[in-house]
């Protein structure tokens, strides 16, 4: 974990110890089973896990109006984004379409072209995992359109104004976090265009 | 100083090969170097040179030697200490010690000149002030590339930005995609990217080059970056005609939408570019060949997109196609003259 720290020391100065880690797991573990508290601490030591963080990131998201704190997304977590992909991937089954496939497929190529955008646009640099990380996280919303594709068609005029005021949502999410990070306040809209069509070829994924 | 002149003397630094050949004085020239480079720490000036094609070339290879500068002085420090090391081996260590130093400064000298190389050339930081742009810019820009100028007398200003034509690039390639998915083509997704994505940006790159060769031809006073952003912010037009008409099937709808807009942005970068030419001949080219092509563009993606991809399901899914709105292609010769010989084979082979 240390070494995953250093790897990104030269963009950010991370104030997430492993220290903390322990101390939050013991907080919210030590009423429960032991035996859980352990399963926690592993997880937090081991694999880099941390489910309060993995929880305030995703309130974040799902609070498009409330500003970000631009230190949240200085470790990279993948762990979340490949939870919501796969939810993506399981509720488009649910609606019938094996699309596993394309939703990596375009999540790999959107990170690579958001990242080349973001680096070209903002004065310091950002990482691929970083990038990889709040796309990742704002997919959530997407899970949602998916989950409603399930029970009703799409395919018609209130499927698409669902579909636009999702792809609204995720880009806005994006870019907030993306402009705190980054530091790029009044260039917010120029990120969310981006964003807003990444999201939307997720979205043309569930509607058809 | 010797350093710094081989470095500047080969253009990917292949004098610096030889300027510290034998490691037994590499230590000593690594050392030495700073005492005497650091008095032409000044750049040299007649490497600056501002009338090669880019002087983002010059300051990414200033910053390339600048940062290896600082790498050797701080290699030369450790590379004293190792041999230092090396010399109480005895006569069999200082060999083989030599030969692996040798070694390690081909293998550092060649990673240096290709890194040297790929960070001039694929230096994704040349690209860096074409993307500096305000929002407020960017709608100004994008209201401005529908009216057309009236002043072709002295040569109009153009952006040279590659933000706004890079995303209207994408739109268009969305509006494409989803163009297609409401004509009810869900099997070929990957396939219809691809060709969305082909058909876009190979219009954008393609025209914007052969027209920028017209340009260096005709003596057009334009550059490269220009020519891009304006082909680039001409299809603005495009996307707001293929928006509306791919959601309201309507022909004549369509060529109002073609002639009104589309004509309203090439219009705008016909002026653009006889305000930049000089002489009524090369005027006459260069603005015929472009608005051509952009009016021809759009015809194109209305009619033949859709067509395209429904001749392709009809070719390879044969007859039993369920039954979508769509016109049917007319090919009935080759269809039948296939039918006919497969219908004989199967005779025969029965």
């Amino acid at each position: 974990m240390s070494s995953f720290e250093q790897f990104h020391i030269d963009f950010y100065q991370s104030n997430y110890t492993i220290e903390d880690q322990e101390e939050g797991c013991n907080s919210y573990g030590s009423d429960k089973n032991p035996s859980i508290n352990k399963i926690l601490k592993f997880l937090v030591a081991e694999l880099g896990i941390n489910f309060e963080h993995i929880w305030q990131k995703t309130l974040t998201v799902l609070n498009p109006m409330k500003p970000a704190d631009g230190s949240i997304m200085n470790e990279t977590d993948l762990t979340g984004p490949m939870v919501f992909c796969l939810a993506l991937g399981a509720t488009l089954l649910m609606a019938g379409k094996v699309h596993f496939g394309y939703v990596y497929g375009m999540s790999a190529i959107g990170c690579l072209a958001m990242h080349a955008l973001l680096n070209l646009m903002s004065s310091q640099g950002v990482s691929h995992g970083c990038v990889a990380s709040v796309l990742g996280y704002c997919l959530l919303p997407m899970v949602l359109l998916s989950s409603a594709a399930v029970l009703f068609s799409l395919q018609g005029t209130p499927g698409t104004v669902l579909a636009l005021f999702i792809i609204g949502w995720c880009s806005l999410s994006a870019s907030k976090i993306f402009t705190s990070a980054l530091a790029m306040e009044g260039q917010q809209l120029l990120i969310a265009y981006p964003c807003a069509l990444l999201y939307g070829l997720f979205a043309l994924l569930t509607v058809f | 100083m010797g350093r710094l002149r081989g470095q500047h003397a080969g253009g990917a630094g292949a004098a610096a090969g030889p300027g510290r050949a034998g490691p037994g004085r590499a230590g000593v020239d690594t050392v030495c170097a700073p005492a005497q480079g650091g008095g032409s720490a000044v750049i040299d000036m007649e490497n600056m040179d501002d009338t090669s094609g880019s002087s983002f070339e010059d300051m990414g290879e200033m910053h390339q030697r600048m940062k290896e500068e600082e790498e050797e002085e701080a290699e030369g420090e450790a590379g004293a200490g190792e041999e230092e090391d090396g010399e109480f081996l005895g006569m069999k260590g200082l060999r083989g010690q030599l030969g692996r130093q040798v070694a390690d400064q081909m293998w550092q000298v060649g990673k240096r000149q290709a890194s040297r190389a790929f960070s001039l050339y694929a230096n994704i930081d040349i690209l860096r002030p074409y993307f500096d742009v305000e929002p407020v810019q960017v709608r100004a820009r994008l209201l401005e590339s529908m009216i057309p100028v009236k002043m072709i007398n002295f040569p109009q200003k153009i952006a040279g930005e590659l933000y706004g034509p890079l995303m209207l690039v994408f739109t268009l390639v969305a509006i494409l995609l989803h163009g297609m998915k409401t004509s009810d083509t869900i099997i070929r997704e990957g396939t219809l990217m691809g060709t969305a994505i082909g058909t876009c940006f190979g219009y954008w790159l393609g025209v914007s080059s052969f027209m920028y060769f017209l340009a260096y031809l005709c003596n057009a006073q334009i550059t490269m970056v220009q020519m891009l952003s304006l082909l680039g912010y001409g299809l603005f037009g495009h996307c707001i005609t293929l928006f509306v008409t791919y959601n309201i099937h309507f022909h004549s709808l369509f060529y109002i939408f073609w002639l009104v807009v589309g004509g309203l942005s090439t219009l705008r970068m016909v002026a653009v570019l006889v305000s930049r030419t000089v002489g009524h001949t090369q005027r006459l080219i260069l603005c015929g060949t472009l608005a051509a092509l952009h009016m021809l563009f759009l015809l194109y993606l209305h009619f033949a997109y859709h067509k395209v991809v429904e001749g392709i399901l009809d070719t390879l899914e044969g007859p039993n196609v369920p039954p979508f709105q769509r016109v049917a292609r007319d090919i009935p010769v080759v269809s039948n003259a296939v039918l006919n010989t497969t219908a004989k084979a199967i005779a025969l082979t029965l």
